[in-house]
């Protein structure tokens, strides 16, 4: 009789193939840092947009205080001083349905931001935060474009790209939670290993009875930040980042190597057109020969 | 004899001439150098912020024009591969403007970005200290590096006759620079014999063909990279820049060419003309091509939900006199029946004419492609304009009036103008040592 084998031939063949790629292509097992790793939740259901988040993050990070930023209860914006912000949003289904929004930088798990800055000065710390060393920072704003949720801006004064870092530097100091987590007076924002704030948003949707959505489970291939929401984040007018984990690097490969063909194309016309045309020197040559 | 044999003398001050229009020229540069210098200084005593007319678009005039004008000078690579690589003899009488023009477009192209970088100072350091080998843009930096590289050298290797025949009619100082930048002292080195080798001069072309096109494609890349830009994003990008480039590249080539040889005295040679009408169908061509891909891009990406909104924009949005006006209709369409009117009838103001519309649309075309990519995902409502600055504008000005200022310099100085007896690279070493037999003739005499 045939032994059952733990695997099969094909599935040995993917996991050899997989395995010989993975280092090549700089990948990492996610998921089992994902343990170690810490995240931050906020509950819009229960924050009551008093922005104390918002003074707490400048007052830690020595952030300047901007004009007219805290008048706005609906449109404030982020910006190289201002790297958390609460907005009034009302579900474009439901427009009874109000919640203020608690956005920052969501501190993917696989930081598009920190695949494109060219001088490698973005880094995703073991930890969990995805923090720009300022120091480094060129100030070209690629990784502006590539984040899915445009986050990270311009600091016009001091020249470079700021964003959220989840207070990683008050770790050392025995600080337990960050700046803006610690404000909180409603328990609306709360801090741990991100599994346990997976689990933390899930048993809070669930004692609320009502319909809601948990945003950075799956978003960008997953978030550090984990948003509680009444409703899906288009309809409360946030950024909607694909749901799909695509291989970064696998993708820009495939990218490229489609402009690679379209040289390789450009080079054969080339290479056809100096051939077809008849060329007037050569001509001239043979026929004085 | 020696009268005879003296090389014609072209030192900068002397090929530069006298004429008025060529100072009110040089003029209007230097003031809007001026302009540009103006709008620097005010960022730096006021803020960055007032060369960006919003803080959610912050590539707009400045990556636009980068884009234009490097992407225009990979062009010209490409162009001048057909010559040096591919063997196209008649394209060589071309080749030391093509080098040239290529050099300055992406010089003053990555000016462009070092305006626009927060602390461009630090990109050489951590390019080279840590770079991202994961980011498009560090593989494009590396890639237009080696490029430059291999363009000067093969300008160097062009224009290398030209300064052995200056060296010779002339004397003092300028003798011994002149001799130090053609090596004459090394003459029977390994590396003179290299340098002098008609098999080198088509490595380092092959190189910079390899080195232009790679580069070109990673530009599009830098944009088509980023997944949550849907506009930018895919595989089109990167294919399109090339052949968006080598008809950027054809226009600035047979502008460029035609105001050198209208501006001087000497007729243009008959050779140069027909080259220029030539390529003036090549560009039809391609601009044919190019709109293929532009219908092929909006066609698809209609079907495609991410990808409609920001096509739409361009279509029937903000963008919509820019893209049907100056992409579809200036650049694309009414070019082609002056190119391929002005080639039949041998009409060179009307080539010239195409060229400019070509230009002018692609400029525009890049601009659109900057600004429209980044109004998806965060941009829910319009903004108030979508223009650029004007502190941007000047700076743009004074981008564009130094390149320009450069190249007008650069023709002068290194004899640019195409003659009936340029000589071809292969032949340019028979050149050298008929000079240095007629140079030693000389010397005895004297």
């Amino acid at each position: 009789m045939k032994k059952k084998s733990f695997i099969n031939r094909r599935q040995f063949i993917k996991a050899m193939a997989g395995l010989s790629i993975a280092p090549a292509i700089g990948l990492t097992s996610a998921a089992g840092a994902d343990i170690n790793q810490f995240g931050k939740l906020a509950d819009t259901f229960t924050c009551i947009g008093c922005k104390r988040c918002m003074s707490a993050c400048k007052r830690w990070n020595s952030l300047k205080v901007e004009r007219n930023e805290l008048v706005s209860d609906k449109n404030t914006d982020l910006s190289g001083n201002n790297w958390v912000v609460v907005n009034l949003r009302s579900d474009k289904k439901n427009k009874t349905q109000r919640n203020y929004m608690h956005w920052a930088c969501q501190h993917c798990q696989e930081p598009a931001c920190a695949g494109v800055c060219p001088v490698s000065a973005i880094k995703k710390l073991d930890s969990g935060p995805v923090v720009i060393n300022e120091k480094k920072c060129i100030g070209c704003r690629y990784c502006y474009q590539a984040c899915p949720f445009k986050v990270p801006r311009f600091d016009f004064e001091k020249r470079v790209t700021r964003k959220c870092t989840l207070c990683y530097n008050r770790f050392p100091l025995n600080y337990k939670k960050p700046a803006c987590v610690a404000a909180c007076p409603v328990g609306a924002l709360a801090f741990g290993y991100r599994h346990e704030i997976i689990r933390e948003a899930k048993k809070r949707l669930h004692d609320l009875k009502k319909p809601g959505y948990i945003m950075g489970i799956e978003e960008a291939g997953g978030t550090a930040m984990i948003t509680l929401l009444p409703a899906r984040p288009e309809n409360m007018g946030l950024i909607q980042a694909p749901k799909k984990i695509i291989n970064q690097d696998l993708d820009k490969i495939r990218i490229t190597s489609g402009g690679f063909m379209g040289a390789s194309i450009i080079a054969y016309a080339m290479y056809l057109y100096s051939g077809i045309i008849i060329n007037p020197d050569k001509e001239n040559n043979d026929s004085t020969n | 004899m020696i009268q005879q044999i003296k090389y014609k003398s072209h030192s900068a001050l002397d090929a530069m001439g006298k004429k008025k229009s060529f100072y009110i020229w040089i003029t209007c540069l230097l003031s809007m150098i001026l302009l540009c210098g103006f709008a620097l200084l005010a960022s730096f005593v006021t803020s960055l912020e007032i060369l960006e007319f919003s803080i959610k678009i912050p590539w707009a005039g400045m990556i636009s024009t980068y884009v234009f004008l490097v992407a225009a000078g990979s062009g010209l690579c490409i162009i001048n591969a057909l010559g040096a690589v591919f063997g196209m003899h008649r394209y060589e009488i071309l080749g030391k403007r093509i080098a040239f023009l290529s050099l300055t477009l992406i010089v003053f192209g990555m000016l462009c970005i070092v305006l626009h970088l927060g602390h461009p100072e630090r990109m050489p350091i951590y390019n080279a200290i840590s770079p991202n080998f994961r980011s498009a843009i560090s593989w494009m930096g590396a890639l237009y590096s080696g490029y430059l590289l291999f363009v000067g050298l093969e300008l160097y290797l062009l224009i290398r006759p030209d300064l052995f025949k200056r060296s010779l009619a002339s004397t003092g100082r300028i003798r011994t620079i002149l001799t130090l930048l053609t090596l004459e002292k090394f003459k029977n080195s390994v590396l003179v014999k290299l340098l002098e080798n008609p098999g080198f001069h088509k490595v380092i072309g092959t190189l910079a063909f390899l080195a232009g096109i790679s580069a070109l494609s990673m530009l599009g890349s830098v944009f088509a990279h980023s997944e949550s830009r849907t506009l930018w994003y895919g595989p089109y990008y990167p294919a399109y820049f090339i052949v968006s480039a080598i008809f950027c590249g054809y226009a600035f080539l047979i502008i460029m060419t035609i105001i050198s040889h209208k501006t001087g005295d000497d007729p243009m040679p008959a050779q140069v003309m027909s080259l220029i009408f030539e390529m003036a169908q090549v560009l039809a061509l391609l601009l044919a091509v190019g709109l293929l891909f532009i219908t092929c891009r909006i066609t698809l990406g209609l079907f495609n939900p991410l990808q409609q909104g920001p096509l739409l924009l361009l279509l029937k949005g903000p963008f919509m006199v820019g893209f049907w006006g100056f992409e579809i209709f200036l650049m694309s369409i009414l070019p082609v029946f002056f190119l391929l009117w002005g080639a039949q009838r041998k009409s060179l103001p009307s080539v010239f004419a195409g060229c400019i519309m070509v230009l002018t649309g692609a400029f525009v075309m890049r601009y659109l492609f900057v600004v429209a990519g980044q109004i998806f995902p965060n941009i829910s409502k319009d903004l108030p304009t979508y223009l650029p600055t004007l502190m941007e504008i000047f700076v743009l000005l004074g981008v564009f009036a130094t390149f320009l200022l450069v190249y007008t310099m650069g023709e002068k100085v290194l004899a640019l103008k195409e003659t009936s007896s340029s000589s071809l690279p292969e032949k340019s070493n028979d050149l050298i040592e008929e000079h240095i037999i007629k140079s030693g003739v000389v010397n005895e005499r004297l």
